[in-house]
């Protein structure tokens, strides 16, 4: 018998704010964290704008001013997230029973401004200069590594690599473990920190991106007639998963509960999804049956919902084909189109705000949906927050690769 | 201290998370005194190179034992160039 998994802690930092509380006060009242790009001169890219942790991003509480130098972008904030959901748990550190804790953390691509900084080193003194952390600062199973130094977890512990799924493929592995009895607790998210030259460009290169440079708050309109692409962001969302037996005989806060977890492929092309979205469909139907549940008993998706053509029209024809006719009562939204998309921390982020939006008993909007487009006719919470009291919702991650992957939460009860 | 002791004891500190500047003399010695491991050593040789525009081979790495050591060491290969 599976034993069933709650959610004791949380952590975020994103586009629109350091922190769970500033995030979901953000998302709800609908705000943008759409900005003209800072971070570096992009007068020379198509791009121009995109989701950047800003300036009230302060890592000072966990990490100190020498440790910032040797961790990459990535490293920093999801770092920060996973001290916030650790924070929240009140997990005992370092725990007596420590092989039974795992880390375990996607990313998408991992420290490529470290890659860049060391190849642009390489380039111009040579191989004997390259920094000697250039390698830890880059590979994605450096994070778990630090999470679990730094807490004394000794318990299965890798990074998970699977472009915008990679995140959402972390907890369904760390919620497996634990119903699996493999492990009791698990700390478990995503972090994305790319946005640089570099990113901007090869995305662009893919025609993948929105160019709405002029108005960077209105680029994000998942589901819009005149979306135009995604608005590429940095972010990391970490949750601290545990076994109900371990969070209740210790007395945890219980946020949620993940009851369910579905991951396919496509086996269809490199960057497209399968256009009748069986993959799609088949992840989401999966983690019901995980789940034990009807689809009837869902009342929320938060969608992939990326703002492109190919993903918002394959990704609601999924979701019609699944639920039938009561798709048109379900409430989804996209919270991409506030947050961008954070590649492979997006699952993890999106699985917090799935968590709160049961938990709250509120839908957080899809922003800018002005012009729906005719072929996504179901209902994305335009524009305002809806209040619905809800015990079941699903989060979707499609990536590029033809990976789908579905995780079903449920209301703390 | 003459400037180029004072500039390797701000790159020493900077990579020794553990340590306040004040605590680092010239005689400290960077793996008994202050705790460096080789992680940190050879990031010290890095920013070593960079501020002072120059190589530090490993052979040479062994020979350093204390801060006053790679002033010496830096001193004596300016002479040199």
């Amino acid at each position: 018998m599976p034993r069933r998994v709650a959610i004791t802690g949380m952590g975020l930092v994103t586009c629109l704010g350091t922190g769970v509380d500033q995030n979901w006060n953000e998302l709800i009242n609908g705000r943008s964290g759409i900005r003209t790009i800072t971070a570096f001169n992009a007068d020379r890219c198509v791009t121009r704008i995109a989701g950047e942790v800003g300036s009230d991003f302060d890592p000072w509480q966990y990490i100190r001013v020498k440790e910032l130098r040797r961790l990459d972008r990535h490293q920093q904030i999801g770092l920060v997230a996973a001290c916030q959901a650790v924070a929240q748990a009140g997990i005992e550190t370092p725990p007596s029973d420590p092989y039974r804790f795992a880390v375990i953390v996607g990313s998408g691509i991992g420290g490529l401004h470290t890659i860049e900084a060391g190849h642009e080193i390489l380039k111009e003194k040579g191989p004997k200069r390259m920094p000697p952390m250039v390698i830890p600062m880059a590979v994605v199973n450096l994070l778990p590594g630090l999470i679990a130094i730094r807490y004394g977890f000794k318990g299965p512990n890798f990074g998970v690599v699977n472009a915008c799924a990679s995140s959402a493929t972390a907890i369904g592995e760390a919620y497996r473990l634990i119903a699996a009895g493999c492990a009791d607790v698990a700390v478990t998210g995503g972090t994305e920190a790319v946005v640089g030259e570099f990113a901007i460009a090869a995305f662009n290169a893919l025609r993948a991106l929105s160019t709405r440079n002029d108005e960077p708050a209105k680029a994000s309109r998942p589901f819009d007639k005149d979306r135009d692409g995604f608005v590429l962001a940095e972010g990391a969302g970490m949750l601290t998963l545990e076994s109900f037996d371990h969070a209740e005989s210790r007395g945890a806060t219980i946020y949620g509960e993940i009851t369910g977890y579905g991951a396919t492929s496509d086996a269809y092309h490199v960057v497209m999804p399968d256009p009748d979205g069986a993959g799609a469909y088949e992840a989401m139907r999966l983690a019901l049956e995980d789940g034990g549940i009807q689809p009837e008993q869902v009342e929320y998706i938060n969608a992939h919902g990326t703002s492109t053509e190919l993903n918002d029209k394959t990704e609601t024809q999924a979701i019609k084909r699944l639920f039938g006719p009561s798709a048109y009562k379900l409430s989804i939204s996209s919270t991409k189109s506030m947050t961008g998309h954070t590649l492979g921390a997006a699952g993890a982020i999106e699985a917090i705000f799935t968590t709160l939006a049961l938990k709250h008993g509120v839908v957080p909007p899809t922003i800018n949906l002005d012009t729906p487009d005719p072929e996504c006719d179901l209902d994305y919470t335009p524009h305002k927050r809806a209040k619905r009291n809800m015990e079941y919702g699903i989060s979707n991650s499609f990536a590029f690769g033809g990976q789908n992957v579905s995780l079903l939460f449920r209301r703390a009860q | 201290m003459d400037d180029i002791e004072k500039k390797i004891v701000d790159l020493v500190a900077e990579v020794l998370v553990d340590v306040n500047k004040e605590n680092i003399k010239l005689d400290s010695k960077i793996v008994e005194d202050l705790g460096a491991e080789s992680l940190d050593i050879y990031d010290m040789i890095a920013l070593l190179e960079d501020e002072f525009g120059m190589e530090i081979s490993d052979e040479d790495v062994e020979k350093i034992r204390s801060v006053q050591d790679v002033a010496d060491f830096i001193k004596a290969s300016q002479k040199k160039s």
